[in-house]
């Protein structure tokens, strides 16, 4: 039987957003392409960090984790490692994933693990109510920044660039087409993918719909997504791109320890039960 | 089968964990627990495991919450510094009621310290270094062979309560080669149904430790929690007395230190002084009845510790008689004299 729209949703918790918050969209995005993948909802993990889209992995039908402010990465990276066979899904903010958690991507990029990691960029600190992100604009006034921001805003797609991430899409809350598109092929995608959706907060209107209906203009008619430097370049330009920026095959984490283990099984270094003081000797002495 | 072997006490407590079924662990690498993840690392994916190296100890201990959520036997290990970094995410984990190992094999401290055993960790063990009213059950053997076998009885009763639980060893003490008898596993098995399995045709699992709403809802999620923890003070106390049933004095310590310890009272025997050992086993729940009994037909208590002052709290809420407890130790990374031992215990008698 055909999954549903309506599957993937949770049968008593409802969203609990701002009217106007720019994560319905990305969940109902988010849902809408697990239902056209077919992926049944009990094979479906959703980690999430915390934060107003923190609160995503409450909202579905599936197995679901809330989990550390930062870490919702190494714990789908422990889940993952644990159940193969789960789509997992991590959902979290700019705070989240790019100030506390920052230092996971990296290594996430480096093992491509199987996961979709999808970052909802208000460009503030929404849950805690309106404190700068590492995303917030220069100048903008925050209950941090009462004089106006005076760091400068990461890149984030040129970040996840030099980490070699396999996956980098780049979105909006106002694209809901293009957004499912991307979620698609990024949860299709075999190995560590990033969906990055820029997504308003009505509430502090850190990032609006109007500042993001001005500039966000597509990556041009045949672009190249497997041209690194050609996305580096995009990455840069002062306008914020909006598609497929980069994508690459590579072994994913459970080919490469699937790998190992498939060599060593049974060679064994150190066979538990039947290791005699002799052995051991030959083996450190 | 009862093949002595010889290990480290590091390399011990990997085997031990694989022997009880454990096929996920994740740590960051941190001297003087280093054996660890080198054994884990070669050794697991023989028997079809993980070994992840982690970013960080934040990594580590949050994928152990993942692995563990999934109902794997999880674990990770890691010496004080990185002790200190898995505070947070213990706290998580007993939030969530999930189960998992956390090998501690303490160095000196405050901060980065040295890299020689220490027992200054106690109060971190054992009162938790994350927030909330949350406790980690916390065994401290003071041998290889004891390190195998409450690793895999570590597993058992994480699964079986449904927590965190901790084995707090020294950098000596995994260090140290020993021949030991590898443990046989439990064979007991454990029902998850919590667990984030993608079984068909159940509710969905849903593991957060946050409790927002209703009101209460998190004062009864506590009382909850206590329930388990009073249980498990009633039924999980470990303790050893050796040579207790005519002691005048009863000298108290755990892990290293109870080795030494043991050594002075050899010497002290043989000059007719009447002292004995009493060793927990468990740090929490601790045995504080147990001991009551034993301090109250002595005249002395000593605490022995690889710290300057930290068990000896428990020790005084056991003995509930301030003047009976003296207190001798050694800290950052020295360690007890069995001399100073014997000068203090005979000094008790004239
Ligand atoms: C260790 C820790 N520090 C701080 C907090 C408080 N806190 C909760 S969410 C958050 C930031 C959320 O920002 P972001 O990730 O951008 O999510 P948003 O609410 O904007 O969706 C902070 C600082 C926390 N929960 N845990
Ligand atoms: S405060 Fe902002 S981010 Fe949070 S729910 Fe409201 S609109 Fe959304
Ligand atoms: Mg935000």
């Amino acid at each position: 039987m055909k999954t549903q729209l309506q599957d993937y949703k949770h049968p008593e918790i409802k969203p609990v957003w701002c009217p106007g918050c720019g994560d319905y969209a990305v969940l109902n995005a988010v849902q809408k392409a697990l239902a056209s993948l077919e992926v049944k909802p009990h094979e479906l993990g959703v980690v999430s960090g915390i934060g107003c889209s923190g609160r995503f992995s409450h909202y579905f039908n599936s197995y679901s984790l809330h989990g550390t402010h930062g870490r919702a990465l190494p714990i789908a990276t422990g889940l993952k490692t644990a159940r193969e066979d789960l789509t997992v899904l991590v959902a979290g903010g700019d705070g989240d994933g790019l100030a506390i958690g920052g230092g996971h991507i990296a290594h996430a990029a480096r093992k491509n693990i199987d996961l979709t990691y999808i970052i909802m960029d208000n460009t503030i600190y929404a849950l805690t109510k309106g404190q700068s992100s590492p995303t917030s604009h220069p100048g903008a006034h925050t209950k941090t920044a009462p004089y106006g921001v005076y760091e400068d805003p990461l890149n984030p797609i040129a970040m996840f660039l030099s980490y070699d991430v396999s996956f980098i899409a780049r979105t909006t809350s106002l694209k809901i087409k293009e957004m499912e598109k991307l979620l698609t092929d990024a949860i299709r995608h075999r190995g560590f993918s990033i969906v990055y959706v820029m997504s308003p907060c009505v509430t502090h209107k850190s990032l609006t719909y109007d500042d993001i209906k001005s500039h966000v203009p597509s990556l041009p008619e045949g672009y190249d997504p497997t041209d690194k430097f050609e996305a580096f370049k995009y990455a840069y330009k002062e306008e914020m791109y909006m598609g497929l920026f980069y994508k690459q095959e590579k072994p994913t984490l459970n080919e490469r320890l699937e790998s190992i283990r498939k060599e060593v099984t049974g060679s064994s270094y150190n066979k538990g039960h039947t290791m005699t003081t002799s052995q051991i000797m030959e083996e450190y002495l | 089968m009862s093949d002595q072997i010889l290990m480290k006490g590091n390399e011990a407590v990997g085997e031990a964990a694989i022997i009880a079924g454990c096929r996920h662990y994740f740590a960051y690498p941190i001297t003087p627990q280093n054996e660890i993840p080198a054994y884990m690392a070669k050794r697991l994916p023989e028997v079809g495991g993980t070994f992840l190296q982690a970013e960080s100890e934040l990594a580590a201990i949050n994928m152990v919450f993942g692995a563990s959520a999934a109902g794997a036997r999880a674990m990770t290990s890691s010496s004080s510094p990185g002790i200190s970094l898995k505070q947070e995410g213990i706290s998580y984990i007993a939030g969530a009621e999930l189960p998992c190992v956390i090998v501690d094999m303490m160095r000196g401290g405050p901060g980065l310290g040295n890299i020689a055993g220490s027992q200054s960790d106690y109060f971190q063990a054992t009162r938790g270094g994350g927030n909330g009213d949350y406790r980690v059950l916390v065994i401290a053997p003071a041998s290889v062979q004891e390190l195998a076998d409450m690793t895999v009885k570590a597993f058992d009763l994480a699964d079986h309560y449904s927590i965190p639980v901790m084995i707090l060893g020294d950098g000596f003490l995994g260090q140290m080669s020993e021949p030991f008898t590898l443990p046989e596993p439990s064979g007991k098995t454990f029902d998850k149904p919590w667990a984030l399995t993608g079984a068909k045709g159940r509710k969905p699992n849903i593991i957060a430790s946050m409790r927002l709403t209703p009101e209460d809802l998190l004062e009864k999620h506590n009382l909850e929690l206590q329930k388990t923890y009073q249980e498990i003070e009633a039924n999980e106390v470990m303790y050893e007395s050796y040579l207790l049933d005519d002691a005048e004095y009863v000298i108290v310590a755990y892990g290293t230190s109870a080795r030494i310890s043991r050594s002075a009272i050899g010497e002290l025997r043989k000059e007719g002084i009447k002292v004995g050992l009493f060793r927990p086993l468990t740090l929490w729940p601790y045995p504080y009845k147990e001991l009551k009994a034993v301090s109250d037909r002595a005249k002395k208590v000593l605490t022995v510790e690889m710290s300057l002052g930290q068990m000896v709290e428990d020790v005084r809420l056991a003995v509930q008689n301030d003047s009976k407890v003296d207190f001798y130790g050694r800290t950052g990374g020295m360690l007890p004299v069995s001399e100073e031992i014997i000068r203090k215990v005979r000094s008790y008698g004239g």
